[in-house]
């Protein structure tokens, strides 16, 4: 120690806010639990959230809205016990007096270490979020990122730093970080379990990326715009949460100052207030026709509209027309209803074209949801059969050949069925006529419960939209029975018999006028 | 006068830790005797604005501290080194300095010469960029020093400052109170009289919360004379003091 070095001394001057606050920002990133943290928190992104999500189809509105709750439910714990270890560092290492006697307020001393905690979670969230949107814009045929889904999980960062870093400032102990690790995972968790439909409060959750009961939708970004009112409500609402949160650390008596403590009060309220009437609002919100959540105070009607697309179709007989972000599936639905439309091409009544067309959804009573098509099934002039592929109703990812064998055996007997006319109240010819065409084609159908449409792997009921009276659903011959041996013979005759046949006898039969007896 | 200080209290629950002191210091280095639990702690974590005392007037610098604006320019004009020096281990010595003297309010462009003058007015220029994990018990208190007179204080509050530094350091120490008092006010607490025989210009010493003297080391060393107790000439001042106090 040297007694000969003293500098001459000066009044004090207050340093320029930004350039000290910078400063002090650099020295806690250096120096933050979270920098340590990061590759935990990318491992459990990419364990949890990243290889679910790049399992499912490359369609930017289910990448996205399966990203949102897995990225936040990853990043919960090790944000928030990271966040809870560095609000109780003051504590555990015995500094409360050495910088609580110093001139800068205690707020915007915890405020520091506070947003370097949440600048390395958010760089780590956005290195991840940068691979999945990275992989899919490589993968995805049509549209473009869906911005809003990453946004609300970015946004659940900064509350859920403030919370661990609140807890961890508040209540100062050894435990405290394990013990906010393991609560802000299973709060997160279970913050869905009392969603109770569309008008739920409790949709504010972050790790609600779309209406609770259906999951995420592919026609959002696909056919219809994707609606950010839910994500809006839930933007505002992590942000009133943040801020109330940091609100109430700036609150605690001691030897500080008072106007912190009132800018303290002022913010909590304030962030209060936005927090709250977020909420409000999820609770107005209602399941739309597209199957999101809209909330009447934050939509935008002009958003209603379809999305123009230019569709790809293939060279089969009968084009089969998907929306250009399916592009990947066209060979595999071509090849799949391929026999099926060699059976029908020409004959009158047949459909022009196989037009791919958007699942439209119901909130029926509780947590019931209906959805299926608009309208019928194949209408207009010249006929158009509209088609749901099973990708786009809710239920698990399937495989390309999983697909395949669907549509062979659900989509290729309701197109035969809407042009023979088949339905439940058909006659037994149309049956027979429906199932032997099928035979000729080599499908075996997959039987339908009546009134039904094409659903996979869900558990909500209720009546599909539109698929009311008149669409036209495959019933066919039972095995044994007469149709079923009539149905044989005529599939057993040449196609070209056939085909003449139903050329001259197809409008009678869709008119119930021709009896068993009648077919060759 | 730096330090003006009438009837201060300061209790703790049941137990009175300051009781009615008065005290006024200037420029110079004062020292702050007492043996364990006489209130000498409490006294400085009350000038440090750590704690607010339950009663009696406080004037720190010319100013009152219970205002939220002259407290602040209290602090910057402040250094305080505590008795347990917390430290963050994953710090630098140079960091740790900077940290502090961020928190000061210090001006950006000032702190890269301040910092390195600190450092090395502790002899820790040559470890600065040292991880505070790695440093002694007796480096550790150095880079608390460094901490506390990295804003060139104009009040600096010093609890047990020598705890832990070798005979070497110790002198080096006390050479450097010589120094900063020379402009500054210094309120060092020890129950190490040396210390203070060496580099204090006035001395206090407390018992029970009160302070029970109040004069210079050699006022101290006069009140020795014919006692028995102590080594030192001033260690017996401080006993027969202590003795003279209590019933």
């Amino acid at each position: 120690m040297t007694a000969t070095s003293a500098p001459a001394r000066s009044a004090p001057v207050t340093s320029p806010p930004g350039r000290s606050a910078a400063r002090l920002l650099r020295l806690e990133l250096r120096h933050n639990a979270m920098l340590w943290m990061m590759p935990v928190a990318v491992a459990l992104f990419w364990v949890t959230a990243g290889r679910k999500t790049m399992a499912t189809p490359p369609l930017w509105g289910v990448r996205a809205a399966n990203m949102q709750p897995t990225a936040v439910l990853a990043n919960a714990s090790p944000v928030a016990g990271a966040a809870a270890w560095m609000g109780s560092r003051e504590s555990r290492r015995r500094t409360t007096d050495l910088v609580n006697i110093t001139a800068r307020p205690w707020p915007a001393r915890l405020l520091a270490t506070w947003a370097a905690t949440t600048c390395w979670a958010l760089v780590a969230y956005l290195a991840c979020v940068g691979v999945v949107y990275g992989v899919t814009a490589q993968q995805a045929t049509w549209g473009g990122p869906l911005w809003w889904p990453a946004v609300v999980a970015g946004a659940s960062l900064p509350a859920l730093t403030a919370l661990g870093f609140a807890v961890g400032t508040l209540v100062p102990s050894r435990f405290t970080a394990p013990l906010v690790t393991i609560a802000a995972f299973f709060v997160l968790a279970l913050s869905t379990q009392l969603i109770n439909g569309s008008q739920s409060y409790w949709q504010i959750s972050p790790v609600v990326a779309a209406p609770w009961d259906i999951g995420p939708d592919p026609g959002a970004g696909t056919f219809y715009a994707f609606q950010p009112d839910l994500p809006i409500a839930q933007v505002m609402f992590l942000t009133g949460l943040t801020a109330a949160v940091l609100g109430v650390l700036a609150l605690p008596t001691g030897a500080g100052a008072r106007s912190p403590r009132r800018s303290g009060v002022a913010v909590a309220t304030a962030g209060l207030l936005v927090a709250g009437t977020a909420v409000a609002l999820a609770g107005t919100g209602r399941l739309d026709a597209q199957g999101m959540i809209a909330i009447p105070a934050l939509h935008d009607a002009a958003s209603d509209r379809p999305l123009r697309y230019t569709p790809v179709c293939s060279h089969t007989a009968i084009p089969v027309c998907l929306n250009p972000a399916y592009a990947s599936y066209l060979p595999a639905t071509e090849t799949a209803l391929a026999p099926t439309l060699d059976q029908l091409a020409g004959l009158p009544g047949a459909p022009a074209r196989i037009s791919q067309a958007a699942v439209t959804y119901q909130q029926g009573r509780d947590n019931s949801v209906g959805f299926g098509l608009a309208g019928l099934p194949i209408s207009g002039t010249p006929p158009v059969f509209h088609l749901l592929l099973p990708v786009e109703l809710p239920g698990p990812a399937v495989t390309t050949s999983e697909l395949a064998a669907q549509l062979r055996s659900i989509t290729g007997p309701s197109i035969v069925a809407s042009v023979t006319g088949d339905n439940p109240g058909a006659s037994q010819a149309q049956h027979a006529v429906t199932t032997a065409l099928l035979m000729a084609a080599r499908v075996v159908p997959s039987h339908l419960p009546a009134g039904g449409t094409p659903t996979i792997g869900n558990s909500v009921a209720g009546p599909p939209p539109g698929a009311g009276a008149g669409s036209e659903q495959y019933v066919g011959a039972a095995p044994g029975s007469p149709a079923y041996a009539a149905a044989t013979r005529f599939a057993a005759r040449p196609a070209a018999v056939r085909r003449a046949w139903l050329t001259r006898h197809l409008a009678a039969l869709r008119a119930g006028r021709i009896s068993l007896g009648q077919l060759p | 006068m730096n330090v003006e200080i009438t009837g201060l209290t300061r209790r703790f629950g049941r137990t009175m830790a300051v009781a009615g002191v008065d005290l006024r210091a200037g420029p110079g280095v004062f020292g702050l005797l007492g043996p364990n639990g006489a209130g000498k702690t409490s006294l400085l974590r009350i000038m440090a604005t750590a704690i607010q005392p339950t009663s009696g007037r406080l004037r720190l610098l010319g100013r009152d501290p219970r205002g939220d604006g002259p407290r602040r320019e209290i602090r910057r004009r402040l250094g305080y080194l505590p008795q347990n020096l917390g430290y963050y281990p994953g710090f630098t010595v140079a960091e740790f300095v900077e940290y502090f003297a961020l928190l000061k309010e210090m001006p950006a462009a000032r702190i890269p010469p301040a910092v390195a003058a600190a450092v090395d007015r502790v002899g820790l220029g040559d470890r600065s960029r040292a991880r505070l994990r790695t440093l002694s018990g007796g480096m550790l208190r150095r880079v608390g020093i460094a901490q506390a007179i990295v804003n060139d204080p104009e009040l600096l509050l010093l609890d047990e400052p020598t705890a832990g530094l070798d005979p070497e350091q110790r002198m080096a120490f006390r050479a450097l109170l010589r120094d900063l008092g020379q402009s500054a006010t210094i309120v060092v607490s020890t129950h190490l009289v040396e210390d203070v025989g060496a580099a204090c210009a006035q001395v206090a010493l407390m018992d029970r919360g009160k302070i029970i003297f109040h004069g210079t080391p050699g006022d101290l060393t006069a009140r020795g004379a014919g006692h028995g107790t102590g080594d030192a000439p001033l260690e017996r001042g401080y006993s027969a003091v202590l003795t003279a106090a209590r019933p």
